[in-house]
């Protein structure tokens, strides 16, 4: 196979051609889309727009047909046993919502426990406590170690006191840690633990192979996949998602309706409620026909390449607290100026047109932990390039010595 | 430290501002020179000890935090202001904001419009270009002081 160009992977990016000035190194807060998926969405809207699984016309029968080819290769993407595991979502957001709504009472029973871990982002927790907390469910949380890795042994002592779930992230999107996610996989499964991997940032990262991993449930957002915002999966194995009661009530997921009783259609249509975003879907799908036209070895070979660079060009400037580690890094560094405040860098690098996150990155626990106000982050795509290396690096010295002075 | 002891320290301090940094910050010509000035107006500013940060004096931005306290002259009909932030670049921005609205009447107060004045020292930019940054909260919370 040849060797990855970057330029010629690059160019497919319009949003490049409109911004040569900027250095874009906040992909772990959305991608950017090549022009298939753009493609594709348009010609949904174009050419092939009717609502799915309803019309008594032809046109909405081709529609539906697109809508659950999308599905279908979703679901061969994630190799999932059956295409019904695949339920659109909104995002990973709406899945864990749809997921921690779901699991209470045929799961979850009052005085019973879940576990966490202390990396988690909000969608992986808030979610969890409104529920919990007025079905007397217990969380527990997974400690970190003093590196900032997941502590396992403390992992290990928290399933003995008995999760009915376990959910944690496949990737910090803080940290850009990779989490040794088949291992708590297998560990919480022999605990009896119902498994949630949140997958926002681990799915453009590897091809999430759903029955090697063997999880219960997979969640994760498009537009972190190079797909459009708006849409997302939610991936449960069959009798697990049968264990879900529905979060939304409407449209396709009813079987039948009477004031007594409703009774609902089978999966994966009693999971979506209401039109689904049909086009995100087409254009969702087409992020992974394109996505799959590249080695992703080579893709993730380019951006550890990447980030070599960074942390290479890192330790020669002063002042910088770095957060994250070179190893099990999926490519996004978390740093730190001295004490200067995370928005205070993030302004003077947005003045010279380098584009990154500062803050608490949706983690406050995880910031509370490190007992830091924030940090700011910068995330790397396999679109990125040496010189957006360079460039970042050299903005990041200038306000250096801008804060510093 | 009290109210008082604070609110007699940061008047003078804005004065300044308005009288001397404001005209240097216009006739800047590079970015990396207005933004060395932004943070040296934070640092004039007396900081607000920590025990008088009160959460109900909290303007909250996206990625930074900012408490402003108030104080009216019922008698003078004047009011004034005190400002703290933990980014620097964001306080310098709102110590602006504060030395232009600085001892005014209560009527003055309702009818500045904060924004058109900012559009006119050439400012906008920094207020339009993140709403997350806590700029647009602290002009809402010092236009419904008076």
């Amino acid at each position: 196979m040849p060797g990855f160009d970057v330029q010629q992977f690059r160019q497919q990016f319009a949003f490049f051609q409109h911004h040569p000035d900027w250095v874009y190194l906040d992909n772990a807060a959305t991608m950017h889309k090549p022009q298939a998926v753009v493609q594709a969405e348009l010609e949904f809207y174009q050419i092939n727009n009717s609502n799915v699984h309803r019309g008594a016309h032809q046109l909405s029968q081709q529609a539906t047909a697109m809508f659950e080819q999308a599905r279908s290769s979703i679901a061969s993407y994630l190799n999932a046993a059956r295409v019904h595991e695949v339920i659109f979502t909104s995002g990973a957001t709406a899945a864990l919502n749809q997921l921690a709504f779901g699991l209470m009472h045929t799961v979850l029973q009052p005085g019973d426990r879940i576990l966490l871990t202390q990396l988690e982002h909000h969608a992986n927790i808030v979610p969890w406590q409104l529920h919990c907390q007025r079905h007397g469910v217990i969380i527990d949380v997974v400690p970190l170690t003093p590196d900032h890795s997941l502590d396992l042994q403390a992992y290990q002592d928290l399933l003995a006191l008995g999760p009915k779930v376990v959910s944690f992230s496949h990737i910090s999107n803080v940290l850009g840690h990779i989490q040794p996610v088949a291992q708590m996989v297998a560990l919480a499964k022999a605990a009896g633990a119902v498994t949630v991997i949140d997958g926002a940032q681990g799915v453009v990262y590897q091809q999430p192979d759903m029955q090697q991993l063997d999880c219960d449930f997979y969640v994760f957002s498009g537009h972190k996949l190079y797909g459009p915002t708006g849409i997302g999966v939610l991936y449960g194995k069959t009798t697990a998602l049968q264990l879900l009661t529905p979060l939304l009530g409407g449209g396709e997921m009813i079987e039948q309706v009477s004031f007594v009783n409703t009774t609902f259609n089978k999966l994966p249509f009693r999971l979506e409620a209401g039109t689904p975003n049909i086009a995100g879907a087409v254009g969702l799908a087409a992020a992974i026909h394109w996505l799959q036209k590249f080695n992703n070895k080579q893709l993730q070979q380019h951006k550890a390449e990447l980030l070599r660079e960074f942390y290479q060009g890192l330790s020669h400037l002063k002042a910088v607290d770095i957060l994250s580690s070179p190893v099990h890094n999926a490519g996004i560094v978390a740093l730190n100026v001295d004490t200067e405040h995370p928005a205070d860098v993030a302004e003077l690098l947005n003045q010279q047109q380098v584009a990154v996150r500062a803050g608490q990155h949706c983690a406050m626990p995880l910031f509370s932990r490190l007992q830091l106000p924030g940090a700011v982050r910068f995330s790397f795509a396999a679109y990125n390039t040496l010189d957006d290396v360079n460039r970042s690096l050299l903005a990041l010295e200038q306000a250096i010595e801008i804060l510093t002075a | 430290m009290t109210l008082e002891q604070l609110l007699a320290d940061t008047f003078p301090v804005l004065q300044d501002i308005q009288q001397t940094d404001l005209a240097q910050l216009q006739q800047e010509k590079d970015w990396q020179s207005k933004y060395r000035i932004l943070m040296q107006l934070g640092k004039k500013l007396p900081p607000v000890p920590e025990k008088m940060k009160q959460p109900h004096l909290l303007v909250k931005g996206c990625e930074s935090r900012a408490w402003l306290m108030h104080y009216h002259d019922k008698v003078a009909d004047k009011h004034f202001f005190v400002l703290d932030s933990d980014a620097r670049i964001v306080k310098g921005l709102m110590a602006i904001m504060l030395c232009l609205v600085n001892g005014m009447s209560s009527a003055e107060l309702a009818k500045f419009d904060l924004c058109h004045k900012f559009d006119q020292l050439n400012l906008k930019p920094y207020l339009s270009q993140s709403r997350g940054n806590g700029l647009t909260a602290m002009a809402e919370r010092i236009k419904a002081c008076c």
